[in-house]
């Protein structure tokens, strides 16, 4: 069955199809050699793809043990990066999708502290603390490196479990509390390091002053342990179906980010602009062609030879990417021009003699950085550079999924080489013998060239970024 | 005037310059020039400023339609492929060799069947007026030339020819078409003979020259150093004493041509190889723009002195000039890297000096140059990489420029689409119209030209004059601002 979608159109489309008969596991090694064969490229064909196969990975997902179902996708999440590690996206969802289960974790604990604390009353900071550090130190055991940050939280952590804090004041502490109570415990090293799995009843028996504690209180301690719970807890019944449901909102953002990104373009364009733009992007066309419903202004496209060029030329009369026929709803809309448009379609060469007269630009992305800073296809460096020497601001269309918390330090390990051959064809055997041709597919734009960021969450500058960041991943998942 | 004997294929030029007489006379095609410009016919009623330029258009749109409506083989069209811009005499004549070997007519866009234009041309008219118009409205006054039919029965076949290998750019570069300009135009004036009544000081610039010079404009408008080599030329001829005798002055003039191209190009170009050569040091990446003879000359210069050294060559479309110099260069056994311009920002990390070759430098100290060459200063300066122009002093010039819009050169945009890229979108447009079972190229221009998309294409652009660090001349080497004063130099001289 597989075997014979895939060798009818290896890509997005045929993906999609498979997933749905083929057990999880195939269908992991059949995105991967997709992911390799870069028969899935860019960033939402990626994105889309991941979720669709997350979906499929927490579904078949057997037991009920959080603990278990995170490592199990950071393993998946693992081998998938490793496949592609410049589709950065792949990562983003994986993340995403991590940070969904400890979410669900997280609440399935906020609610039974809550009616515990109903019974217990006179300890309810201790309830706080004490059903935390179970969480935090199933992440920890990821990623031993967080125990050094241990002390230096261990003064603040009551202050900041009491308030309602964020996501970022709340999880320090929570790795923090368990050394706390570990004087308390005989074994404290146990605890928090090996005694998680090993030990679960030991903590609460011997840290939780009141002592009267219901079964279930003591078995949040140490979340690793759902399982055990799951006779007693019926909140963890449907971790898995909550982290599915969560999965689903992320494809509906994904399909929707495009949209919501779309809705800010009155914001941005004004009647009579002339605004260039670079590559196909769909992004950067329904915001345009969100904004042509009201407003009339003119296009400057420039047409990223030899990579995109034909993609570009295509967008531009017909509307539609190539290669994206898998998604039916790309075919929808109209080129620019149905809009009464006039677009300009310009060599790539002509930025900088035609910025002067350009109003704004706005750039497509690959992916963008913690910092503030963007990987966009080859060229986009360039126009924002002009850009920034005619002090025209420059603004950037991509959606969350795409915001990555990868910290660009070595910003050659971004770049992606593509095929020398579009360059200078290969018929020219003299020629590309004796010269060293490249092809470089993405430009990274450092943040300073970047005016402002519209995602489908708003407008932010390029400052802000990392606060969008923190706010979409959890600090623990950042190295998978 | 009527016995000027410069047009006709009776009386061949004494073949000093080795140009040929294309087999036809040029005066025949002339006679079908009436009947090319049917928009003209249909236009004149109403001819206000707005309405000259639609009907410029139209009757661009008009040829375009022709040619597709006679069928003519569209590989005829390019002549040459612009890519083996052949740069001398040499080649001219090869070119012009060519030439004989087609009919004339047959060689560009063929104007016969105009049965079917009237109604195409009066939609097109009313789509028009706001296309084109956006950035570089004001140059697209004048539909470029792309063949001898029309041209004054004055022109010299030798020009005519010229003429064509510009507008196919199979003579491109400043440089290039200067020179061989100058050539032509010695095969002009040694066929010249001065009618009775007139000196030749007289009536040699305004009567004879003049026509030519128009005509090579039509084709192509002419570069910078065209134009000082014209004043240059007008000068020299006003200055012969009329008491001269013909035979002596036509021989003076054109020791005079021969003596301006020594000095101003080909000893100028040797001392600015030498001084840019002394730049490039062991071990050098340096990366230039698209191609420019000087640059070449420097780097095979650099390279027959010993010093190892890199060149990285950045190219643009749709003429990739910069192909040609990396396959020279690599012929040559220099280390060659060819990146496109989308990749000049990863090109500039590796280099460690930027020579630029040079259209014209403005005197405000701008570089006026293949477009694409102010980005890549621009990344360059960036970068901190030092710029270096390498220009003659005849292409210095006295206009200023603060933009690449007010004055450039719009190039035809059926240009920026290759053959083989129509051929790709032609796939694209099938789902819409599938009523055109077969259709060609050419079918996706007119889908282009239909939408309102507009393909813009311009030849050149300005760098400002703070990412240059140096203009080599033969002067010597400069900052840019002292342009002015190297052309006040050599124009005063």
């Amino acid at each position: 069955m597989r075997p014979e979608v895939v060798s009818v159109a290896p890509g997005l489309s045929s993906f999609l199809k498979s997933l749905k008969t083929t057990p999880v596991e195939p269908s992991i090694e059949h995105f991967i050699s997709l992911l390799k064969r870069r028969q899935i490229r860019n960033s939402r064909p990626c994105a889309i793809a991941t979720t669709a196969l997350l979906l499929r990975v927490v579904g078949e997902f057997k037991g009920r043990d959080a603990g278990k179902l995170v490592e199990r996708i950071r393993q998946v999440g693992r081998r998938l990066t490793s496949a592609q590690p410049r589709e950065v996206v792949v990562g983003n969802i994986v993340r995403r999708v991590l940070g969904l289960v400890r979410e669900v974790v997280d609440e399935n604990i906020d609610a039974d502290t809550n009616t515990n604390s109903d019974f217990g009353h006179n300890s309810q900071p201790h309830h706080d603390s004490l059903t935390r550090p179970a969480l935090a130190s199933s992440i920890s055991t990821f990623s031993p490196l967080k125990y050094a940050a241990v002390e230096p939280m261990d003064s603040s952590f009551h202050q900041s479990d009491l308030s309602e804090s964020g996501e970022l004041s709340k999880r320090p502490p929570l790795l923090a509390s368990h050394t706390s109570y570990a004087p308390t415990s005989s074994a404290p090293l146990g605890n928090s390091l090996f005694g998680l799995f090993s030990h679960p009843d030991t903590p609460s028996t011997s840290s939780t002053p009141t002592g009267h504690q219901s079964p279930d209180s003591k078995g949040m301690l140490t979340s690793l342990n759902l399982e055990r719970l799951a006779d007693f807890s019926k909140t963890n019944l449907d971790l898995k179906a909550e982290v599915m449901d969560g999965i689903r909102e992320l494809q509906d953002e994904l399909d929707q980010s495009d949209d919501l990104i779309a809705a800010n373009a009155l914001d941005h364009i004004h009647s009579n602009e002339i605004i260039l733009t670079h590559t196909a992007s769909t992004s950067v066309q329904k915001f345009l062609l969100a904004a042509a419903r009201k407003r009339k202004f003119t296009v400057v496209h420039a047409e990223t030879f030899p990579h995109n060029h034909t993609s570009t030329h295509g967008i531009l009369l017909t509307g539609k990417k190539r290669g994206d026929s898998g998604d039916d709803s790309e075919d929808a809309w109209k080129p620019l021009t149905t809009a009464g448009i006039q677009v300009v379609l310009i060599p790539d060469s002509h930025v900088f003699a035609i910025m002067s007269r350009v109003n704004k630009v706005i750039l497509a992305t690959h992916t963008v950085l913690a910092n503030g800073g963007l990987v966009a296809a080859a060229g986009a460096h360039m126009i924002a550079k002009a850009a920034k020497v005619h002090q025209t601001p420059v603004v950037v269309v991509s959606g969350v999924f795409k915001l990555s918390p990868v910290y660009p330090f070595d910003i050659e390990e971004l770049i992606e080489y593509g095929d020398a051959g579009s360059v200078v064809p290969f018929e020219d055997g003299d020629f590309v013998d004796k010269v060293d041709v490249e092809n470089p597919l993405y430009d990274y734009v450092p943040a300073d060239l970047v005016d402002l960021y519209i995602t489908n969450l708003g407008g932010h500058a390029p400052s802000y970024l990392y606060r969008i960041v923190a706010d979409h991943y959890r600090s623990e998942d950042i190295t998978l | 005037m009527s016995e000027t004997p410069g047009s006709g294929a009776a009386q061949p030029p004494p073949a000093v310059l080795p140009i040929e007489i294309p087999s036809n006379p040029p005066l025949q095609p002339q006679g079908s020039a009436k009947t090319t410009r049917p928009a003209e016919a249909a236009g004149v009623l109403k001819l206000s400023a707005a309405e000259l330029k639609k009907k410029k258009q139209a009757e661009k749109q008009a040829r375009r339609a022709q040619t597709k409506g006679s069928g003519g083989p569209p590989s005829q069209q390019k002549g040459a492929p612009p890519k083996d811009g052949f740069k001398q005499v040499k080649e001219l004549k090869q070119a012009a060799k060519d030439d004989k070997l087609r009919p004339m007519s047959a060689r560009r866009r063929p104007s016969q069947s105009e049965v079917t234009v009237p109604e195409k041309l009066k939609k097109e008219i009313r789509k028009e007026p706001k296309q084109q118009g956006l950035f570089f409205g004001h140059l697209y006054n004048q539909p470029r030339q792309h063949s001898m039919v029309g041209a004054s029965k004055d022109v010299h076949p030798a020009v005519l020819a010229l003429g064509l290998q510009y507008s196919s750019y199979v003579v491109c570069g400043s440089t290039a078409r200067m020179v061989s300009m100058l050539l032509a135009f010695k095969a002009v004036i040694e066929s010249y003979s001065t009618p009775v009544g007139t000196s030749l000081a007289r009536h040699l610039t305004s009567h004879h020259l003049s026509p030519q010079i128009d005509y090579l404009r039509s084709c192509r408008p002419l570069s910078i150093s065209m134009g000082n080599a014209i004043r240059w030329l007008k000068d020299v001829i006003i200055k012969i004493d009329p008491s001269t005798p013909e035979a002596q002055a036509k021989r003076d003039l054109l020791s005079e041509i021969d003596n301006f191209i020594l000095q101003r190009i080909t000893a100028a170009d040797e001392l600015i190889s030498e001084t840019a050569a002394k730049k490039i040091e062991e071990g050098d990446v340096i990366l230039t723009y698209a191609s420019s003879s000087i640059v070449e000359k420097t780097f095979l210069r650099a390279h027959n002195a010993g010093i190892k050294f890199s060149v990285m060559v950045v190219d643009s479309g749709p003429l990739f000039e910069g192909e040609r110099l990396a396959r020279d260069l690599a012929n040559h056994g220099l280390q060659v890297r060819y990146r496109n311009i989308r990749a000049a920002s990863h090109a500039v990390r590796d280099a460690s000096k930027v020579f630029l070759g040079a259209h014209a430098m403005m005197s405000n100290g701008r570089l006026y140059s293949r477009v694409g060459t102010a980005v890549v200063s621009m990344l360059a300066n960036d970068h901190s990489l030092p710029v270096i122009v390498l220009c003659e002093s005849v292409k210095f010039t006295e206009r200023v420029a603060l933009d690449s819009i007010v004055g450039n050169e719009v190039a035809p945009a059926e240009e920026l689409l290759s053959e083989s890229e129509r051929q790709a979108l032609l796939s694209l447009k099938k789902p819409e119209g599938s009523d055109e079972a077969k259709a060609g190229p050419d079918d996706v221009l007119k889908w282009i030209a239909g939408s309102d998309t507009q393909m813009l294409q311009v030849l050149y652009d300005v760098t400002p004059a703070e990412y240059i660090n140096m203009v080599i001349t033969e002067y010597g080497s400069l900052p840019p601002s002292s342009v002015p004063v190297v052309h006040r130099l050599s124009t005063n001289t």
